[in-house]
């Protein structure tokens, strides 16, 4: 079995939506797994002299880096960052209602906050399309550049 | 009184201030970019407040995003440090216009020194001598063939918005006067985003001699004193010390004259705060005014250990608006004080610039040694900023004893993982001539041509 098997067998597995796989040979012993961080595997050899080609270059999860493109099953949470520094606010106006909840669908264009520097307002938007999971400042409180503001299950 | 200052800046000189807050119970803020985040200065202040990526043009040169920082967590004064935005007469306006004191010279009087030739014709005016040169910047390169006529050759052609030792070529005849005329306008545009340039005679075997000046918002002005700093590699300093042993050994009574000189061109710029006034001496004892530093700079330590003073305590108290409780007849020097620049450099291949992680660290200590750095044992020197890691201070009763110190200071001084300029300095405090406190600008030049490298091995 090499590499071309092995990523093979991966986009088998992503097209047919299997999470797990497993083959036993007599010198070889393969175990792949699909989680929702991505791929793993684990390669024992039993044998280690009969398998004498040199492992292929892998990633930190112990996978051969090529499939990591590959889409799993449950897509990775994304954090929407803070731009720029200021006061973070969570509707256009006090009395008005919040951008955003947990649970509401954005697109790249929704205006999720406004944070206030210097007396101006900036609007800032999603850049990515999914759901609100989880809202990671609370309103009127500072924010730094890069702090997470919100994270974004993506559709 | 203010209750809150930030720190615009970083490294050695951010963990400075900070120190300096601390002891006047001055709560601080400090600003870092993503690669700083485990920086000592960040982990020093009450509060920190990322302000960008690692590019100092993304980060520590963001006046908008230090003014936001300074909003939010609502401060009385920012300190530009050195470097930076420290001499930027447009980020102390922008302060002051948000009601944030600007711990440094007011605007007026960075606008008078707003660049290198306007300090040059407001120098001459105030009666001071500067090197032969053009009146104000060349604006093309038939005038620089002119002034090089008129001045003779060497000369040295140099950016007006230059700093740091940086933005200086020297011209020999014709043929380099053009050619650097162009490379110096062209790097000048690149790294100042200024392409003037002014022509100065070059004069050979110089000695750079500068005087620390602090001036309270009534105008009070003194000087303190001289540090002579002609250690100099490509025109950055390296070791510097006060008093200077070419005054102290033959040109006595160049302290008061060029200390009267330095006040002048202060008094003419209505100048307040700290600022240092930099001169060459030549081996005749002439001096002539190079340019004004509108900042705290780097060896303002030496002169703190010499007269018992702490600089940066007095730009805050300045910038608060206490008056200057120094008189010129209060200022004497007591012993004398080198530093050493730290750099995270290899010497051996051209003082290539060595970021990476610190495996071990252990500092000199014991009595008349100080060290100025932010630097600790798992700390990884980002390769975004300047190469300086620390600096290394001894104070002696007198010039041999603080030489002795520096040697045992150099000696003890253990920074492993990366590559540092200590080893060189110690063959730099062997070297016979720097003992006996005879060397010009063109010291360290003539050492690396000729058998350092046995020295330091």
């Amino acid at each position: 079995m090499d590499l071309k098997d092995i990523k093979a067998i991966i986009d088998l597995m992503r097209k047919n939506g299997l999470s797990e796989f497993e083959l036993e040979r007599q010198d070889f012993k393969i175990k792949l797994k699909r989680g929702v961080t991505g791929p793993m595997a684990s390669v024992e050899d039993p044998s280690p002299a009969a398998y004498s080609a040199p492992l292929p270059p892998t990633g930190a999860n112990g996978l051969p880096a090529a499939p990591a493109s590959a889409a799993p099953a449950a897509p990775a949470p994304l954090e929407i960052k803070s731009p720029m520094i200021g006061t973070f606010y969570r509707a256009p106006s006090p009395d008005a209602a919040n951008y955003v909840e947990i649970g509401t669908e954005v697109t790249p264009e929704t205006v999720v906050c406004l944070i206030e520097a210097m007396k101006v307002m900036n609007e800032i938007k999603a850049e990515v399309k999914g759901v609100v999971t989880h809202i990671l400042v609370e309103n009127a409180k500072p924010v730094e550049f890069g702090q997470p503001l919100f994270r974004i299950r993506p559709t | 009184m203010f209750e809150k200052i930030l720190v615009a800046n970083r490294g050695e000189i951010a963990v400075r201030i900070i120190r300096a807050c601390k002891e006047m119970n001055i709560r601080t803020v400090a600003v870092y970019s993503e690669i700083d985040a485990n920086s000592m200065h960040v982990q020093m202040a009450d509060e920190a407040i990322c302000i960008g990526k690692a590019p100092s043009s993304e980060s520590y040169l963001r006046i908008d995003r230090i003014l936001s920082a300074a909003e939010i967590a609502d401060v009385d004064a920012i300190h530009p440090g050195y470097g930076f935005l420290s001499e930027n007469a447009h980020f102390a306006d922008v302060c002051e216009s948000c009601n944030i004191r600007f711990i440094g010279p007011s605007s007026r009087a960075m606008n008078a020194l707003e660049d290198k030739a306007a300090s040059r014709i407001l120098a001459r005016k105030a009666g001071v001598p500067t090197p032969p040169g053009s009146e104000g910047p060349v604006d093309n390169e038939q005038d620089g063939l002119a002034v090089a006529k008129r001045i003779g050759y060497p000369v040295m052609i140099k950016a007006i918005a230059g700093g740091g030792g940086r933005g200086m070529r020297q011209a020999h005849n014709d043929v380099s006067l053009v050619k650097g005329y162009h490379t110096a306008r062209n790097e000048a545009e690149k790294a100042f985003g200024n392409s003037g340039v002014y022509i100065e005679k070059y004069i050979e075997n110089s000695h750079h001699i500068e005087f620390q000046i602090l001036g309270d918002s009534r105008g009070s002005l003194v000087h303190l004193c001289e540090r002579d700093c002609s250690v100099q590699r490509r025109n950055q300093k390296l070791i510097e010390e006060t008093p200077s042993p070419l005054i102290e050994g033959r040109f006595k009574s160049l302290r008061k004259q060029m200390g009267k000189a330095a006040l002048r061109i202060a008094e003419a710029a209505h100048y307040t705060n700290a600022g240092t006034v930099e001169f060459l001496v030549d081996e005749k004892g002439h001096f002539y005014f190079l340019e004004v530093n509108k900042r705290i700079q780097v060896e303002h330590a030496i002169t703190e250990e010499v007269l018992g003073l702490d600089l940066v305590k007095l730009q805050i108290a300045i910038a608060m608006g206490e008056p200057l409780r120094l008189s010129q007849s209060d200022i004497r020097l007591r012993g004398h004080a080198i530093e050493c620049r730290i750099n995270a450099e290899d010497p051996f291949d051209d003082f290539r610039p060595c970021p990476g992680r610190v495996e071990m660290y252990y500092a000199p200590g014991g009595r008349g040694t100080r060290v100025d750095s932010h630097v600790y044992a798992g700390y990884t020197i980002p390769p975004n900023y300047d190469s300086m890691i620390g600096k290394l201070i001894t104070l002696g009763k007198d010039r041999n004893e603080a030489m002795d110190k520096m040697s045992r200071s150099l000696s003890e001084y253990m920074i492993t993982g990366i590559k540092t300029t200590i080893a060189f300095e110690q063959a730099i405090l062997q070297d016979p001539n720097f003992r006996r406190g005879v060397y010009s600008t063109s010291f360290l030049e003539n050492l690396l041509g000729g058998a350092q490298r046995e020295l330091i091995e």
